[in-house]
């Protein structure tokens, strides 16, 4: 008999048992396939038929971080659960986490390495793994020994832990400072106007849990801002998990998200003037005595331009809301204002930032409970200190890529075509590099580019670790590790870079010493462990790996992650400027105001490949599989649009065609569109279904963080009379006096 | 025959069902629930629900357990979004259970609305019947695309068409954590022991399930809160679900 390897055997045994469960399909005439048993001479570790087996690792479909269980049959992935013990996630899961099956067993998954005959097309051969590393690495190789070093380039996505000190580390040897990160959902505007308020740029922790007053400017905390699934368990607990106390919540956004759904208020500014809407409420504080600080000068000639009247002239909200808002903020015994999203993308979203933060520093919150908690950089994993460079960031590497300069580009879970605006012109850009290597599980626009397709473990089978950003306000790190046997010719994207390093020789291998990403890891949490453990401690570091491993995650619950906040609020006072964003394209020819907004289930577009969320209605539209505009029911019966008509949306950048729904939670003058489909090369879900409205968003940019101001485009609208049906589960929204939501809930 | 009457006798008897030693029951705090949704995918991956496509979730033959019901309230600018989870209420007077010509749904010993899919002949009398809408019939042999069938949860039957399907309150779990009682030597199941995939998932705590026959048991706790009801109750089927209404601020 010939040789079976583990893998292997643990598929025969897989299709075993999918043959009792899978017997029903058969009866639609397919043929039942001989099947052999084979029997397990040395049956795997932890491995006992009809036996479940939860493994822990870390969930790798956002940038939270979440801990994440993973339930184990016969070598199969079964189900994905929240990690009990990880204090990110608390034991539960979003619907984007759980569908991290999908990506595993995903039917579109790049198999074996491929080399691309021409770009763009999907004119692809398998090609081995020695062949194609012999035949990058020898590329890159050549360019290091003439000395050119810097014309190679690697283009990630969002990467902490040590996979992002592994590429570091790579390049550095190799000799070129060219590795960035990419990831449209990341939060530079944030960082920055940290950076500004409380001295720091590693985000904090937000303790919606103990606050008594949320106020958050465009933050759907719920569904897409930084750690969903915990700031979810923190939303139920600021409710009702408290005795006799129950927190309120303000959301001010144009278009209702589903933290504006969850408010007690929704209010829809002015897009682009909620910056100003925050120091309108900061004037008040301050003027009506509310705020009693020895600075209480200084912040009063700061914001003396912002008196309600002023702000409610331009952000279009009465006075009395402004007031009333500022008044209960500055009643409450914990006020937290969180900002993001659209009030965080626009020309001043820095400004807009720091108006934010203002009033956390006039509500005195810093570092109490329900207020804004500093996380420190974590010294374990060694930060690296990459951080994703926004639209500057792309920019460029697009003028870098169109002068030459660049002869190599290494790509890695990002997907620049797809979330770049079409203006930025990255696929052109790409045509001028001589060799691009795509790292990737799937095909998508960007690997379309590529001349070699390296396929990669998906999160599911490699090792990794990673510290959850923004952290919770103790030091925390979570060790991935593979759940299951990897399914087809792939490699862990850290191995492939060590392969590489090998393949190149020179310094390279001496210092990058380790056969696999595992070796990596396991080696530096070996020299970090004995750095803590003083002597006389026992000394057994196979036990606290073993340790750390069952739990998935590390922790000092107790330690205080040592920031210090920015007492001072003299930062932010010297940074308050005027923050209404400029829009692109003027109100004549283009009278709305594009509003483009992530979705809790495919993020930036890269959820939009997996068919359990492709089939997850929206939460506020209930639409599948498409895409949609929404518009407030008004300004549709103004322009005689209804549910379905197809509408042609040009911005000064493009153009998209798109049905229209109508939305009665959207201000008039605005038109939404989520972002996530219109895929031209994503598999079989995700290809041909939708429209992408990035691609429109003119290249606007907020100066100070260099990131996209995606919420600053102008559009106009026009109806194309074609039709469109929208495939979605609502009939009757209204209750009809049901009494549905509960006696006395009912207004019809 | 004699038995069988009996033993109709008997059930049909006032009170029979109290005796035994469980009520299922869940409670939704509707004033923590966000809509998420996350419960709907906890669900499709624990019972193995099919992905239809788009086609056929045109024609509304698409299959979820539980879904998100959305309910607006008012017009702009004072609208408001209402979100309810809805799944099998698991009514104690059922109306699906009388319809069933052969018997395929009945009421169990645990309070369960119980579907058997082989006695199941597909008449689609019980979905006719259900207020509350939630039983989903396979009009069409779903299959999987390969490998996508290798996550399918060994504990759960795949169905195939021309049967009934609808929530089970996770009956797998309910069985494996009976046996593990079993197994301990005790009569009953801890109280927090059987948790089904939605409640486990549900990022904001806002779901509870217990067995309400015990008085120490969380959710027999929650269950009296004073925002406590249930939906569509003047049609009298008395659900096993309580849901806790939002407090508008």
């Amino acid at each position: 008999m010939s040789k079976i390897s583990r893998r292997d055997l643990l598929q025969y045994i897989g299709a075993g048992g999918i043959g009792v469960a899978g017997g029903v399909l058969y009866g639609e005439g397919v043929q039942r396939k001989v099947e052999l048993l084979i029997p397990q001479v040395i049956p795997p570790e932890d491995y006992s038929p009809g036996v479940a087996t939860w493994y822990n690792t870390v969930c790798n479909q956002c940038s939270a971080g979440c801990g994440i269980s993973v339930r184990i049959r016969e070598g199969k992935a079964k189900k994905i659960e929240g990690n009990p013990v990880h204090p990110v996630s608390r034991g539960r899961l979003c619907a984007r986490g759980q569908a991290g099956l999908n990506v595993l067993y995903n039917p579109d998954r790049i198999r074996t390495p491929l080399q691309s005959a021409d770009r763009g097309s999907e004119n692809t051969a398998e090609i081995s793994w020695d062949d194609a590393l012999t035949t990058i690495g020898s590329r890159i190789g050549r360019l290091k020994i003439e000395g050119n070093a810097g014309r190679i380039r690697l283009l990630t996505g969002r990467t902490r832990g040590h996979l992002d000190e592994l590429f570091a580390q790579f390049m550095n040897l190799l000799g070129s400072e060219h590795y960035q990160q990419y990831d449209f959902t990341y939060p530079s505007a944030l960082a920055a106007a940290n950076k500004t308020s409380f001295g720091t740029d590693v985000l904090p922790y937000y303790d919606i849990e103990n606050a008594d007053f949320l106020l958050s400017f465009g933050a759907d905390y719920l569904g897409t801002w930084l750690s969903p699934v915990h700031y979810s368990l923190a939303y139920g607990n600021l409710r009702q998990g408290r005795q006799g106390q129950r927190g309120k919540t303000v959301q001010i956004e144009p278009r209702m998200s589903l933290s504006g759904a969850a408010a007690d208020e929704w209010i829809a500014a002015r897009p682009g003037t909620e910056g100003l809407f925050a120091l309108g409420i900061a004037h008040v504080l301050v003027s009506s005595g509310s705020y009693t600080g020895n600075d209480r000068d200084e912040w009063s000639s700061a914001l003396q331009a912002y008196s309600p009247s002023m702000v409610s002239a331009e952000t279009e909200v009465s006075e009395d809301t402004i007031v009333r808002i500022a008044e209960e903020f500055g009643a409450s015994t914990a006020s937290l204002a969180i900002a993001g999203g659209a009030t965080a993308a626009g020309t001043n979203a820095v400004a807009s930032v720091v108006a934010v933060n203002a009033l956390n520093h006039l509500a005195g919150n810093l570092g109490k409970p329900g207020g804004v908690i500093l996380n420190s950089a974590q010294a374990f994993p060694a930060a690296a200190g990459s951080s994703p460079a926004g639209l500057q960031g792309a920019l460029d590497l697009v003028a870098a890529m169109q002068a030459g300069d660049v002869e190599v580009l290494l790509v890695h879970d990002t997907n620049p075509v797809f979330s770049l605006p079409h203006n930025v012109g990255f696929r052109q850009a790409m045509e001028n590099v001589p060799l691009i290597v795509a790292l990737s599980s799937f095909h998508d626009e960007t690997t379309a580019m590529a001349d070699f397709i390296l396929p990669t473990n998906t999160y599911l089978e490699s090792w990794g670790d990673d510290v959850p950003d923004p952290g919770v306000g103790f030091p925390v790190t979570s060790l991935s590790q593979p759940v299951v046997a990897p399914l087809y010719d792939t490699l862990p994207v850290g191995d492939i870079i060590l392969s590489l390093a090998r393949q190149i020789g020179g310094e390279l291998p001496i210092h990058m010493p380790w056969a696999s990403m595992e070796e990596f890891i396991k080696d530096r949490w070996r020299e970090e462990y004995d750095e803590r453990m003083s002597e006389g401690q026992d000394q057994n570091f196979e036990a606290f790996w073993q340790a750390v491993l069952e739990a998935g995650v590390w922790g000092q619950p107790g330690a205080a992650a040592g920031g210090q906040p920015e007492s001072s609020s003299s930062p932010t006072i010297a940074a308050i400027a005027d923050p209404v964003s400029k829009f692109a394209g003027d109100e004549t020819d283009y009278p709305f105001v594009l509003h483009p907004y992530l979705t809790a289930t495919f993020l930036d577009g890269r959820g939009a490949n997996l068919p359990w969320l492709q089939e997850l209605p929206d939460p506020m539209t209930s639409v599948v599989y498409g895409s949609w505009a929404e518009l407030n029911p008004v300004t549709a019966d103004e322009l005689g649009i209804e549910e379905g008509d197809v509408l042609e949306i040009e911005s000064p950048a493009g153009s998209i065609r798109v049905p229209a729904f109508i939305f009665p939670a959207i201000r008039p003058g605005v038109v939404a569109v989520p972002i996530g489909q219109g895929h031209t090369s994503y598999g079989r879900y995700a290809s041909d279904r939708g429209i992408n409205p990035i691609h429109i968003v003119a290249t606007l940019m907020d100066k100070q963080s260099g990131d996209l101001a995606w919420a600053a485009t102008r559009v106009k609208v026009t109806n194309t009379g074609e039709r469109l049906r929208i495939v979605k589960t609502d009939g009757v929204t209204r209750t009809l006096g049901r009494q549905i939501l509960g006696p006395g809930n009912d207004h019809g | 025959m004699s038995t069988f009457v009996e033993k109709l006798r008997q059930y049909s008897k006032p009170g029979y069902y109290d005796e035994f030693d469980y009520h299922w029951t869940m409670t939704i705090d509707l004033d923590r629930c966000t809509g998420c949704e996350a419960c709907v995918v906890a669900c499709q991956a624990e019972n193995n629900l099919p992905i239809v496509g788009e086609e056929r979730f045109a024609q509304s033959r698409e299959i979820k357990w539980i879904r998100i019901e959305r309910y607006w309230e008012g017009e702009y600018p004072n609208i408001k979004m209402g979100f309810i989870p809805m799944l099998c209420q698991h009514c104690d007077d059922a109306p699906c259970e009388t319809a069933c010509p052969v018997y395929a749904t009945y009421h169990n010993q645990d309070g369960l609305n119980t579907q058997i899919y082989n006695r199941c002949i597909g008449t689609r009398t019980c979905a006719v019947y259900c207020p509350y809408e939630v039983r989903y019939f396979n009009w069409f042999t779903y299959t999987w695309d390969e490998p996508l069938e290798q996550q399918l949860n060994p504990d759960v039957s795949v169905r195939e068409k021309g049967v009934m399907e609808k929530c089970t309150f996770c009956i797998q779990r309910i069985r494996i954590a009976k046996d593990n009682a079993k197994d301990d030597d005790r009569r009953r199941v801890r109280d927090g022991e059987v948790v089904p995939a939605c409640v486990q998932s549900c990022p904001t705590e806002a779901m509870l399930f217990g067995n309400s026959k015990d008085p120490e048991a969380k959710v027999s706790k929650m269950m009296k809160n004073t925002r406590g009801y249930t939906v569509l109750e003047e049609l009298n089927t008395t659900p096993s679900i309580v849901y806790l209404k939002k407090v508008h601020a």
